[in-house]
């Protein structure tokens, strides 16, 4: 089998360690089919991280939201939703999926200018509610993309479940990955969730014999290897390491940021290594620039729209060897409680919430503050992966007192 | 002429007509990189390899490698009809080009497939239940001794 090595790059990014704080986090409810509009979802957030950092709405000068994403918390959303009209800084390089774990760079770039001292980044979608009128959520645009509705989709390679049940099949290929290794992250994330109350599948527990006689949905995957659709936003709010120091809240400092890219762009079918993610483009700068490494992370979180695309980024951050987490899935070694890497403590996208990703971000800062309702115990470094597909990004989080 | 129907597709889009002008004719073909030889797939106006940016269709040998493949149990969409087998294949030709097909002469309950197998193109019909019209499209099979 030929793999192209150079299938995808590193992008470099400024140095930004110690130079942004996170000093307040929130997040709307999380829900099944809501009526909700995503705006009014990422407004209610930025409220609950604007009470969470003891801040007022006038204080915020700059909001972040994601690229092309419609219905989202701009600064016009912003002054609609506080009745505030005071100068905002914008920029669409944040939202949640890679960019909640670059959001800091331009940020950062920003409070060193002088163009915002406060930033608040947010997130949110109405898929649930969406789903039941067939527009939007995750299937419709891959669907309108001319090389998958050309290629792909007459062939019945589609949606996203069945890219992502392809590449599990080649990783049990190629390093013996087995479906109950698959299903060990399922079952970690639900355990996860069942201690979380705000996640989508509080109270509904899964073991692997569950897991296991659960019908296919695109073999090998099962429904629980797939992410919810849910309603949801997340924010969180940003500012120098100096400005928090004045704010009577515990912060948290980036310390280290990442970014990869695959050459093949969401054409999964072509991607040099197809069992990996740009992780091993994004993780090793990061963890440069944090000074650290992945050993001394305490608690992870990824992006995990599928449970492959946990276990592919586990790999990939070097927390175990490529090839090797499923096993390391198995021997439970990603949870909370008796885990030497605990994992998506809050559930997930599998299992908490399908906020793509902002709300990991939310739940490291809440690990390394000591308040998260599944606590890892004394967490002061904490990691989130970010991803598109295409791009990848590591975050790294460290606690200011640390 | 009007678009097909979706999922059908546009045979009629250029990066991909002669890929499916082929079909029509019973032949696989690609566009291949004129400077390095390597086969350019998906569509691109410069070779990914070398940055060449002149490239001839060739035909190909129809031969290629099961790469990984998925039964589709859940109906993503109205107009496919699970179960299913979908797969990527490798071409033989150039192993990293890996086209999306459906299988054929597969049992989704019993597909008895195993990854790296051998594999052929067969030519036949894109349909779809309440959609108007077919297009001739390379499907693949196992090459199995029996």
């Amino acid at each position: 089998m030929t793999v192209d090595d150079d299938w995808g790059t590193n992008i470099p990014l400024d140095d930004i360690a110690g130079k942004v704080a996170i000093v307040g986090v929130g997040e709307s409810e999380h829900s099944r089919a809501s009526g909700r509009t995503p705006t009014a979802i990422a407004a209610a957030a930025v409220e609950a991280a604007l009470v969470d950092a003891g801040l007022a709405p006038e204080d915020v000068d700059g909001v972040m939201l994601g690229p092309g994403v419609p219905d989202q918390l701009d600064a016009a959303a912003f002054h609609a939703h506080f009745g505030t009209r005071h100068e905002l800084w914008e920029s669409q390089a944040g939202g949640g999926m890679r960019w909640a774990a670059t959001a800091p760079v331009p940020a950062a770039e920003a409070l060193a200018r002088g163009e915002a001292s406060v930033i608040v980044n947010s997130f949110a979608v109405a898929w649930a509610t969406q789903r039941g009128s067939m527009t939007g959520g995750p299937g419709q645009t891959h669907a309108e993309e001319r090389f998958k509705g050309n290629l792909e989709v007459p062939f019945g390679w589609f949606p996203q479940p069945v890219y992502f049940a392809t590449i599990a099949r080649r990783h049990m290929h190629q390093y013996g990955t087995t479906e109950a290794q698959l299903g060990a992250i399922a079952v970690a994330c639900r355990e996860h969730a069942n201690a979380t109350p705000a996640a989508v599948m509080h109270g509904r527990p899964l073991s692997l014999d569950d897991y296991l006689a659960s019908p296919y949905l695109a073999e090998p995957f099962r429904k629980e290897d797939c992410c919810l659709i849910s309603d949801g936003g997340a924010a969180y709010v940003m500012t120098t390491p100096e400005r928090a120091r004045d704010l009577d809240r515990p912060s948290v400092e980036v310390a280290g940021v990442g970014l990869g890219r695959s050459h093949a762009g969401t054409h999964w079918a072509q991607q040099g290594d197809f069992t990996s993610t740009p992780q091993v483009f994004a993780g090793p700068a990061a963890f440069a620039m944090a000074g650290i490494e992945p050993g001394d992370v305490d608690v992870a979180t990824a992006y995990d729209p599928f449970t492959i695309v946990s276990l592919m980024q586990i790999e990939d951050l070097g927390f175990c060897p490529k090839g090797e987490g499923g096993p390391f899935a198995e021997a439970g070694e990603l949870r909370v409680h008796g885990g030497s890497l605990p994992y998506n403590p809050h559930g997930g996208m599998l299992s908490h919430a399908y906020v793509l990703g902002i709300a990991h971000v939310v739940e490291v800062v809440r690990q390394l503050r000591g308040e998260a309702a599944n606590q890892v115990a004394g967490a002061e470094i904490g990691v989130y992966g970010g991803y598109t597909g295409p791009e990848a990004a590591t975050l790294v989080l460290r606690r200011s007192d640390s | 002429m009007t678009p097909p129907q979706f999922p059908l597709p546009d045979t009629e889009w250029a990066p991909a007509a002669p890929f499916w002008a082929a079909a029509a004719a019973g032949r696989l073909s690609l566009p291949r990189c004129d400077a390095c030889g390597r086969l350019v797939w998906y569509p691109a106006d410069a070779c990914r390899r070398c940055g060449g940016a002149e490239q001839t269709w060739v035909d190909l040998s129809g031969r290629g490698t099961l790469f990984s493949w998925v039964v589709v149990h859940q109906q993503f969409l109205p107009q496919y009809e699970p179960p299913y087998v979908t797969a990527l294949i490798a071409i033989n030709e150039d192993p990293a080009v890996r086209l999306a097909t459906r299988l054929v002469d597969v049992d989704p309950t019993e597909p008895g497939l195993v990854i790296d197998e051998p594999v052929v193109v067969e030519f036949g019909r894109l349909r779809f239940p309440g959609v108007d019209g077919e297009v001739p499209a390379p499907f693949w099979r196992p090459i199995r001794s029996s």
